[in-house]
């Protein structure tokens, strides 16, 4: 049963070596990679969440769940034009402020990125 | 235009009222009749926002039909969509009939009218279709949808056809001045 045992272990270890060279494990070197990136979902006309605080250079995802079109849209800033229904938009903030946005197709959306 | 709004209303008066005096479950629409209101009613705004796309004179009145097109449609992809998987034969029904026959007077009305005058007369009518909508919306369709997925798709658009009211009002303002 040991033998077993350590059989499987040898056999997993080998694997990893085998996939993993020179990279560390896969979840490892995702997690390192990976910059923090924010997720705002659009859906029934809201941002959620409607006031979202990020540091400079971190990306922030909008999700649209709506069956129409959207935007993301601060004048003079940044535009994201339609983002289609069920599609995202993906942008990296550079500058610090607050950013008050709305979506051009539907005026009375607002939302808000702190971008410090 | 007036008598389209008045067969409309006195519909939705009559499912609203038959709600608020029997009780939902006793007159109020089925989920099959509710599909096929949703559905219609999406249709009507697709056609005329069709319309003035082609016909409107000013930006606004153009691109806003162009938008009715575009999210009324996603609407009902949606719709029929849900209806497929719930295996729900969308059920003709007064209400139904008189928003088509609404929508097919108001369609005849603006193909006749030309410029500012269809500008006006769709926009007029948008503000008057959406208000209504709403109105079902709340007193008739939420309140006797039986079917929680039915329910939560109306739910959930429902802030689009109040972006709509107030995008028409905002036209309409701009219009009369």
């Amino acid at each position: 049963m040991n033998l077993v045992r350590a059989t499987a272990r040898l056999a997993l270890a080998g694997a990893c070596g085998l996939l993993c060279v020179g990279g560390g494990t896969p979840i490892e070197s995702a997690a390192a990679a990976k910059p923090v990136a924010h997720t705002v979902v659009i859906e029934g006309l809201k941002y959620e969440p409607e006031t979202l605080t990020v540091k400079r250079g971190e990306t922030v995802v909008w999700v649209n769940k709506d069956p129409f079109p959207h935007t993301v849209t601060v004048k003079g800033a940044f535009d994201s034009h339609d983002i289609a229904a069920g599609k995202s938009w993906k942008f990296t903030p550079r500058k610090t402020g607050e950013y008050a946005y709305i979506c051009t197709l539907h005026p009375n959306m607002r939302g808000t990125l702190k971008v410090e | 235009m007036k008598s389209s709004l008045i067969l409309f209303a006195s519909a939705l008066l009559l499912a609203a009222g038959g709600a608020f005096a029997q009780g939902p479950a006793a007159a109020g629409p089925t989920d099959a009749q509710i599909a096929h209101i949703v559905v219609t009613a999406n249709q009507v705004d697709i056609d005329a926002g069709k319309l003035a796309e082609s016909k409107g004179k000013s930006k606004d009145v153009k691109a806003f039909g162009k938008q009715m097109v575009t999210d009324h449609s996603g609407v009902n992809k949606q719709a029929v969509a849900l209806v497929k998987k719930l295996k729900v034969t969308p059920e003709d029904n007064p209400t139904s009939q008189s928003l088509k026959a609404g929508g097919e007077e108001n369609v005849k009305k603006l193909k006749g009218l030309k410029g500012a005058e269809f500008d006006k007369a769709y926009t007029d009518h948008e503000v008057a279709y959406h208000e209504q909508v709403l109105d079902a919306i709340d007193k008739t369709l939420v309140p006797n949808a039986k079917n929680e997925e039915l329910k939560a798709l109306i739910v959930k658009v429902r802030p689009a056809f109040v972006a709509h009211l107030e995008h028409a009002k905002t036209i309409q303002a701009k219009l009369g001045k």
